[in-house]
């Protein structure tokens, strides 16, 4: 309440004091003022105003295994977002270039490839099916016309390459356009065969195929900052590949232990430095993070830091290091700091300080009364991704009953959206949801036991320049965009 | 009160028996698996071993901490099998029954784990190594074993490994085991691999310490302790 009357006082005092018509910056203020006041303490990111844009996948409840979304990635300059699924396939969206001017919302993805990258395949050795499910998918940045795309499942590595055709020639002298070759008898006069438009077509092909250099599950795959080699993570080894060769990689990381029975950890996550080369970090399963240097030593066992939060007494419980175990790590754009997620939170730290992280966020803190029953459904194991936005300014990871949460680092404000499809107006601004932890519950409000545990929103990515975020459901793929003026 | 219920205040004091049993059933269903959810696995065995740090500690009570006696026996696979299935999942009421549960649990728990080591030798292609793998620990001494009386879980657990005593022997079928031929030599005897897995001397590491760790087979391992371990 007392918000409101400060910020209608300071707009008239400012406008008494200048000119009689309020200007441009009051106007701004105001609206800014309002937008505070009617949206309360959520609008985290700078008070962006998030708004439903498109959801991309089957409308009914009944999902099939082979659609769950897996992984969800932009490429380098947010034209194109790129999904793989349980079933081993990958759709590519391409933005529409529209004039921004004058349209109201920026442009919407709309499919451009759809391919098969991954087969389900049978371990005759082992007597197992290896799932086709793809765990990640990295973009390379463009080089040329085509576009290239690095894509995981369990085992192989594979680098597809996208490529459009929107020519075809025409007027050959041996064949006919349909094919069919003409006898050489009838041919009189000779033509040199042209280019003609054709409708674009879009053709992916894979180009290296990475295989047999992992024993256990891939879960991260990071392309080198010099574009030429990349790592692949698995529990146990980081592997180092070049792109051009894939009859060989390097490890660079082996944690396994000469005798398994002494195993008590596992990598979770890897990823390349943006800027240097020659550093990477990853993830464990007790909630520490190893950043190593390539240039130390071929084998990167020893790190050159260690970031360990110490563990809090207060919040000890048999479940400690479940919860502390790092689903997934992220640097910044700039570099200067990585992000971690762990079942309850997001931490992010400064790469120059080992001990603690520098600013912590809750994502779901109501869920700690709950662990019991989270380990016994499994829930307690679920791995949730997070990223940063554009601007490293704000970071975003997702939550249960299709709620995802996005945290504000400069003004420390949080807001909590759902993915619905309750809200699938174009350009519907979306409310910020609140999970009532105990006692009474307000309007509005959903209580922690209400909460649908299968609806869980995993993976999530930021355009990399704009304010435009991909949230995958189970099955379905969504996609918001700031309310454009 | 089941794990359904919201943790009381204190999570320590929620009934480790029922978490317990929870963890040994997850355990469990891990290992249906061919090829486990590694990080699964590790953390609910890691949350086992918490348990059973506890229940060590409660069961100890006010008597003073004493180093527990916690220590694995490479029992032969051939044993545990010969035991039927123990309803090891009553929480034990007294405190010998504790450490009989406790010190199976940690057989149990390190047996599961050697197993997976097996993976990686019937593994196809490795990616070529760069440099032989420094020393990942120069010499782990194994902590010396004594079997656990109650291996109902074992005989659980280890029998869900994909790497059965059968399945080492056919491996070895065709080699001629001529040169090499004694007792220790002889299918019975193999099952005690682990036996020889357990006791380390001085020359076997050395004889491993030489080459790359990680294209040793099971084959050569063996070879080399009983050339090496006369005195075995």
């Amino acid at each position: 309440m007392q918000k409101k009357w400060v910020v209608f006082f300071g707009a008239f005092w400012w406008q008494g004091s200048n000119e009689s018509l309020p200007s441009a910056e009051v106007v701004m203020f105001l609206k800014f003022s309002l937008r505070s006041i009617f949206y309360g303490a959520g609008g985290g990111g700078n008070d962006i105003q998030w708004c439903f844009s498109q959801v991309k996948g089957a409308v009914d409840d009944d999902v099939a295994e082979a659609d769950i979304i897996s992984t969800v990635e932009f490429n380098h300059s947010g034209e194109l977002l790129a999904t793989g699924d349980k079933g081993g396939r990958v759709v590519i969206f391409q933005q529409e270039q529209e004039n921004k001017i004058q349209s109201l919302s920026r442009g919407e993805y709309n499919v451009y490839s759809t391919f098969q990258s991954h087969e389900p395949e049978f371990d005759y050795l082992k007597s197992l099916e290896i799932e086709e499910k793809i765990n990640k998918i990295r973009w390379l940045p463009q080089k040329n016309a085509a576009q290239f795309l690095l894509s995981t499942n369990d085992k192989t590595i594979k680098l597809w390459k996208i490529s459009e055709r929107d020519k075809r020639p025409e007027g050959y002298n041996l064949k006919e356009e349909d094919g069919r070759y003409r006898d050489p008898s009838t041919v009189t006069t000779l033509r040199v065969p042209v280019f003609r438009p054709m409708d674009l077509m879009v053709e992916a092909s894979p180009r290296r195929i990475f295989a047999n250099a992992h024993t256990y599950h891939i879960n991260s795959i990071s392309i080198n900052s010099d574009y030429e080699t990349y790592l692949s993570a698995d529990d146990l080894r980081i592997n180092l590949w070049h792109l051009e060769i894939t009859d060989r990689s390097f490890n660079i990381v082996d944690i396994k232990p000469a005798n398994m029975e002494e195993l008590t950890e596992v990598i979770t996550a890897a990823e390349f430095h943006p800027n240097s080369c020659n550093t990477f970090v990853y993830s464990s399963s007790k909630g520490t993070i190893r950043l190593c240097d390539m240039r130390a030593s071929a084998l990167c066992d020893r790190h050159s830091k260690l970031f360990e939060e110490p563990e809090d007494p207060s919040n000890r419980s048999f479940f400690s290091e479940i919860i502390s175990s790092i689903s997934d790590v992220k640097f910044s754009h700039s570099g200067r700091y990585m992000m971690t997620r762990d079942y309850l939170s997001v931490k992010i730290w400064d790469l120059n300080m080992e001990n603690r992280p520098v600013e912590t966020y809750q994502v779901h803190e109501y869920l700690r009364s709950k662990l019991c029953s989270l380990y016994e459904n499994d829930c307690i194991f679920d791995k949730f991704e997070c990223c940063w936005n554009g601007s490293d300014s704000v970071v975003m990871t997702g939550s249960y009953n299709n709620f995802f949460r996005m945290f504000d680092r400069n003004t420390k404000r949080d807001i909590t959206l759902e993915a619905s499809r309750e809200n699938n107006k174009p350009r519907t601004v979306l409310k910020p949801r609140k999970v009532c932890a105990s006692g009474k519950r307000k309007k509005d409000e959903i209580s922690v036991d209400s909460l649908d545990f299968n609806k869980k929103i995993l993976h999530t990515a930021w355009h990399p320049k704009e304010n435009i975020i991909a949230v995958a459901t189970t099955n379905n793929l969504y996609i918001f965009q700031d309310k454009v003026n | 009160m089941e794990g359904g219920d919201p943790e009381p205040r204190d999570p320590g004091a929620a009934p480790a028996s029922s978490l317990f049993n929870i963890s040994m059933v997850k355990l469990h269903q891990s290992l249906r698996h061919v090829e486990p959810n590694l990080r699964h696995l590790v953390l609910v065995a890691n949350t086992l071993r918490r348990m059973q740090d506890q229940m060590q500690r409660e069961a100890r009570g006010p008597d003073s901490p004493e180093a527990p006696s916690v220590v694995d026996s490479p029992a032969p696979v051939s044993d545990s099998r010969d035991s039927g299935l123990e309803p090891c999942r009553q929480p034990p009421s007294d405190s010998q029954g504790d450490d009989l549960l406790l010190s199976t649990m940690d057989t149990s728990i390190s047996t599961i784990l050697e197993d997976l080591g097996q993976v990686e030798v019937l593994s196809p292609a490795r990616p070529e190594e760069e440099q032989p793998l420094a020393g990942a620990s120069g010499a782990r001494q194994e902590p010396a074993r004594t079997s656990a009386p109650c291996l109902g879980p074992l005989e659980l657990l280890s029998s869900a490994s994909y790497l059965l005593e059968d399945g080492l022997e056919d491996i070895f079928e065709d080699i001629d085991t001529s040169m090499y031929d004694c007792d220790l030599w002889s299918p019975t005897s193999l099952s005690g691999f682990k036996a020889f897995s357990g006791a380390e001397d001085s020359d076997s590491k050395a004889l491993a310490g030489a080459e790359d760790r990680l294209d040793m087979s099971d084959l050569d391992y063996l070879m080399d302790v009983l050339v090496g371990g006369h005195a075995l």
